[in-house]
């Protein structure tokens, strides 16, 4: 298991001897059993960082704030930012090297093992305590998740029962990328990895887009699917309706110019584009560490898109994602033997 | 107007409304949503309140103003879109988010009226529910003057007293659907009342979280507009939607054309919501943004609540509904940074 103490511990050690510029982790929230992310900079503010079932958060995502901030500043304090990763987000670390994003000396990364459990779902756990308000969640040697309820009763949960899907299929429970890595490495097996989307491959055509029909007519655009993704880091989007890249050098003609691929409005059909846009974006390159489904507000299911295309990586071209940093992005690559009997 | 209906009766009370789209809330897979639904014929018990606020319903997330269109022998021609007049009754409607209607009324109100907005709002009857519970563990309205009872922006207030409901009719509208079916109010006797009261009262005590004296934020605001404060406060912040998309009282957009087809010139003049969380939203033309961080992003968000909409209206711009703390997909809490606000550099 994952020791709280020994996180604490390394991230003092690192903060102290002033070779990172922050430290980025879990700290409980002010309500209730969630925590955040934290951004901590003083050795002394350890004791906030805290390791439960529920830090979801991939925290690889605030690379893109820090890159930006770098931008922007004149003389940036260039050190490493530190944080904690577990396996799917030292994926996303990866894939971020492969793309040229960030460098490894950009990052000093403390990884945790998920060993044989992850994180928790939260809509599974409202249905697993019915009525029942939890207060603190915690992880229990015995594979399963400490539940402490409002009124201090202590409830024990079998693991599976309350994981995210992601983690129950997840096979790669262990930090690819790492400076130190904390709890053991276990082989997991997993026996259906691709559980989630077969019911869903096993519809018709016709099925399935009424099925995403439906699902897309609730989306608002709030954008959190985009703005929570490690891998949604373009300066650019084509959901956006002006250039971000517009400067003082912009003429008139090219403003006007810009090709608007998707209307604002939230009809069927632009937010059907938006999220077909973003899922085809992803593929090769999504991680599976479903923070796009969780931030949902109207729990549009968007990691069974992601999950397909990282299906059809793998069955096309034997891809797996973020697992060598050293190998050149799927998109951006091309061998003789790849198939092609789709070119007519 | 006080009356009493049985929770018996209520289908009947529907059935006799049915001149109107009737809005009643629903379990959706991702919460509740009001849904216009005449096959449920009540107000679930473990009812909270919707995800996406009533809102929606008098400020859709679209708004078609014009259709434009060029012919060789007019030149441009545009067609004017007006909102479909029907009269709608939307149920459930939480004390909070009834305060936010009248907030969103003073905004489209004024010296110039929107007619969009006035078009559905008109037509609009809203019957609100107590709250006996908090909705939610982040529900903080008494700390933003209202109440789990309150009744300012509703037509009726309905109070659950377990097999009926103590039905206060609180406007003119609110009385004519009262009205409508007559036979199945009865007057409420003594004991109700008192029912009523203690209801209200007990719910007032489960809320459990407060905002300690929020009159005095517009100057602890202001006296940090420069301040690093809001760097920090907003380092975890994605810039996402989430907490004004479905804030109940956030009311900015944006207005597009969409082009149909450029020759012949072709398409639509629409509104949509727009939000101060987007780096878009203050994007000017020459590629200067005036709110280039989240930082700016955060403290204009809460300055409009608990500052610039002070000065205005002299009232919050925040019904304490919690949902943008419960949203929030980082855990960022609107009471927590206020509190930090008002206790920065004290």
């Amino acid at each position: 298991m994952v020791s709280l103490e020994q996180l604490k511990e390394e991230v003092k050690k690192i903060l102290s001897s002033g070779n990172i510029k922050y430290f980025i982790g879990y700290e409980n929230f002010s309500s209730g059993w969630q925590v955040r992310p934290a951004f901590i900079r003083k050795p002394e503010d350890v004791d906030r960082l805290v390791w439960t079932p529920a830090c979801f958060h991939n925290l690889v995502r605030f690379l893109h704030d820090e890159k930006r901030r770098r931008a922007r500043e004149k003389n940036p304090d260039t050190r490493p930012v530190g944080l904690i990763v577990k396996g799917c987000d030292s994926r996303a670390i990866n894939v971020l090297i492969q793309e040229k994003y960030i460098e490894r000396k950009d990052v000093y990364l403390i990884g945790v093992s998920c060993e044989l459990m992850g994180v928790i779902d939260e809509l599974k756990l409202k249905r697993h305590l019915p009525g029942l308000k939890p207060r603190k969640i915690l992880f229990s040697p015995k594979e399963t998740i400490k539940v402490i309820t409002d009124d201090d009763k202590e409830i024990e949960i079998e693991a599976s029962e309350i994981l995210a899907d992601r983690c129950l299929e997840c096979p790669a429970n262990f930090p690819v990328v790492a400076d130190i890595i904390l709890g053991e490495k276990i082989k997991k097996k997993v026996t259906s990895p691709y559980q989630s989307i077969s019911p869903y491959e096993k519809m018709s055509v016709e099925e399935r887009w009424s099925f995403w029909q439906e699902q897309f007519s609730r989306c608002l655009r709030c954008y959190a699917c985009r703005s929570v993704c490690p891998m949604c880091y373009c300066d650019e989007c084509v959901a956006d309706s002006i250039v971000y890249a517009v400067t003082a050098d912009t003429t008139a003609e090219e403003k006007a110019q810009k090709i608007k691929w998707v209307e604002r409005n939230p009809e069927p059909s632009e937010n059907t584009f938006y999220h077909l846009v973003r899922a085809i974006h992803l593929a090769g390159r999504c991680v599976d560490c479903g923070e796009c489904e969780r931030v949902c507000p109207v729990e549009i299911p968007l990691r069974l898109l992601n999950k397909k295309l990282e299906k059809e990586a793998r069955e096309l071209f034997g891809y797996e994602v973020g697992f060598d940093a050293s190998q050149p992005p799927l998109i951006a690559c091309f061998r003789d033997n790849d198939p092609q009997d789709f070119i007519r | 107007m006080e009356k009493i209906i049985q929770k018996s009766a209520f289908p009947q009370w529907l059935k006799s409304l049915q001149a109107f789209k009737i809005f009643l809330p629903k379990r959706a897979n991702y919460g509740w949503e009001l849904n216009l639904n005449h096959e449920v014929q009540e107000i679930p018990e473990d009812y909270t309140y919707p995800v996406v606020p009533p809102k929606k319903l008098i400020f859709p997330q679209e708004e078609i103003f014009f259709e434009f269109e060029q012919n060789p022998e007019d030149g441009i021609k545009l067609k004017e879109i007006l909102p479909e007049a029907e009269q709608q009754v939307i149920f459930g409607v939480r004390p909070c988010d009834g305060l936010a209607v009248k907030a969103m009324d003073l905004v489209f109100g004024g010296t110039y009226e929107d007619p969009y907005y006035w078009r559905r709002r008109r037509q609009t009857i809203l019957v609100g529910l107590a709250c006996s519970q908090p909705p939610s563990e982040n529900c903080f309205c008494l700390s933003v003057e209202g109440s789990p009872s309150s009744e300012e922006g509703l037509d009726i207030l309905l109070t659950d007293l377990g097999d009926r409901y103590f039905v206060k009719a609180l406007t003119e509208q609110g009385k004519s659907l009262l009205s409508a079916a007559s036979s199945l109010f009865n007057e409420p006797d003594p004991r109700d009342r008192e029912a009523r009261e203690k209801i209200h009262l007990e719910a007032e005590k489960k809320i459990k979280r407060h905002l300690s004296s929020a009159r005095e934020l517009p100057e602890k605001i202001k006296a940090i507009f420069d301040s690093d404060f809001w760097d920090e406060e907003s380092l975890n912040c994605l810039r996402c939607g989430i907490c004004t998309y479905l804030c109940p009282t956030c009311h900015c957009f944006d207005i597009n054309d969409e082009t149909k087809s450029l020759a012949p010139l072709k398409g639509r003049r629409v509104r949509t919501w727009d939000t101060c969380q987007f780096p878009d939203f203050t994007m000017h033309s020459s590629g200067h943004n005036p709110r280039p961080d989240r930082a700016s992003r955060l403290r204009q968000r809460l300055s409009h609540k608990f500052l610039y909409f002070i000065l205005l209206f002299d009232r919050f711009q925040c019904v304490g509904c919690g949902r943008c703390v419960t949203l929030c997909p980082v855990g960022i809490d609107i009471i927590e940074v206020l509190t930090r606000a008002s206790n920065h550099g004290a």
